[in-house]
């Protein structure tokens, strides 16, 4: 791998895993695209360079939201030692996190390996990229008739339910398919909850921090392989390029779903998925 | 409920341990075993403590009203 082969993945892997748009699925298809035949993807030092994009994402996120994982922490370890729920609301949230953590972690854990040995080629991620900008589209129609037809109003996320929690937990599970994107999924999940936008982007990320961060940590043992020869150059500034691309999407995301919706991502999805699926089929992308 | 949440969390507790020692081999990969055998153990033992934390709120005296 090149310096700015590691450049490109690390700035992919920033932004398109808090942007709806699959990271997995564009870590495969844009190395195919672009013809990077000397990048495999189940290398062991592609794989511990991975882990270091990871740790690079997982710890943007924590800085961004640093106040707030705090003031949940404190709630948690609190509620903890006093041994009752409280109305608290990052006490709320924080119970809220652990158990739509749960479904991901445990599915994640068990069947990530299989899917991905199953799924990781060009013509399935492309097929699930559709997938993810169709579910966008079907999530925000949804959306609205809840609204209109139903006359059901928004809710801050501390009033999620702990069954929406783990529904929303479970469509982040979702994202173990090569295509379909984790935010994504858990937003549309969000938003049939009845949080707005802005508020299913936000439960999102904090439901994203916790596994992206654990998922590196256990993946840690990877950049110490014996086959694995990281340059420790490109794995540091991989590293970094991966955290300022994802802290900047983040802050930029936030203040996107203040007013707008996933409509644009559903375009983008569908459109370079039926473009990549096409080429793959045609022999253009292996 | 109190009696369940005791015993899922030694259930998974002693669980986790059986795939840390690689006693158990369900639904793990060969070949890196050992990695997949960690985050069995790793998620096992975080069920586990959720059980006990879930068998805490139910033991603790509630405030009087």
């Amino acid at each position: 791998m090149t310096d700015l082969q590691a450049i490109v993945l690390a700035l992919l892997q920033g932004v398109s895993e808090l942007f709806p748009i699959s990271s997995l699925g564009h870590t495969i298809l844009v190395p195919a695209l672009l013809r990077w035949t000397n990048i495999n993807r189940s290398d062991p030092t592609f794989l511990a360079f991975v882990v270091v994009l990871h740790l690079g994402t997982a710890l943007a996120l924590i800085v961004f939201y640093r106040k707030e994982w705090w003031a949940i922490v404190r709630a948690l370890i609190a509620s903890v030692v006093r041994g009752r729920l409280s109305d608290d609301r990052y006490e709320r949230i924080g119970w809220l996190l652990v158990i739509g953590t749960l479904p991901v972690g445990i599915l994640g854990v068990l069947f990530e390996e299989p899917v991905r040995a199953l799924f990781g080629s060009p013509a399935p991620a492309a097929i699930f990229l559709t997938i993810n900008g169709l579910v966008m589209f079907l999530g925000e129609a949804l959306r609205r008739r809840q609204q209109h037809v139903e006359g059901r109003a928004d809710r801050p996320m501390e009033k999620l339910s702990y069954a929406q929690s783990v529904f929303v937990g479970f469509s982040q599970s979702l994202a173990l398919l090569p295509g379909i994107s984790r935010s994504g999924a858990s937003m549309v999940a969000g938003l049939l909850c009845d949080l707005d936008h802005e508020d299913a982007a936000h439960y999102s990320f904090l439901l994203a921090t916790p596994v992206i961060f654990a998922a590196s940590l256990l993946e840690i043992p990877k950049l110490f392989a014996p086959n694995a020869h990281v340059v420790a150059s490109q794995a540091v500034i991989g590293g970094i390029v991966a955290g300022i691309a994802a802290y900047f999407s983040v802050a930029f995301l936030t203040r996107y779903f203040k007013s707008n919706d996933l409509r644009p991502f559903g375009w983008y999805c569908v459109i370079v998925g039926v473009i990549c699926f096409i080429l793959s089929r045609t022999g253009v992308i292996s | 409920m109190k009696a369940i949440a005791l015993v899922l969390a030694i259930v998974f507790f002693v669980l986790g341990l059986l795939y840390g020692m690689g006693t158990i081999n369900f639904l793990t990969k060969s070949g890196e075993a050992h990695a997949h055998h960690v985050s069995h153990l790793v998620i096992c033992w975080v069920i586990a403590l959720l059980c006990m934390i879930w068998y805490r709120f139910q033991t603790s005296p509630q405030p009087s009203r």
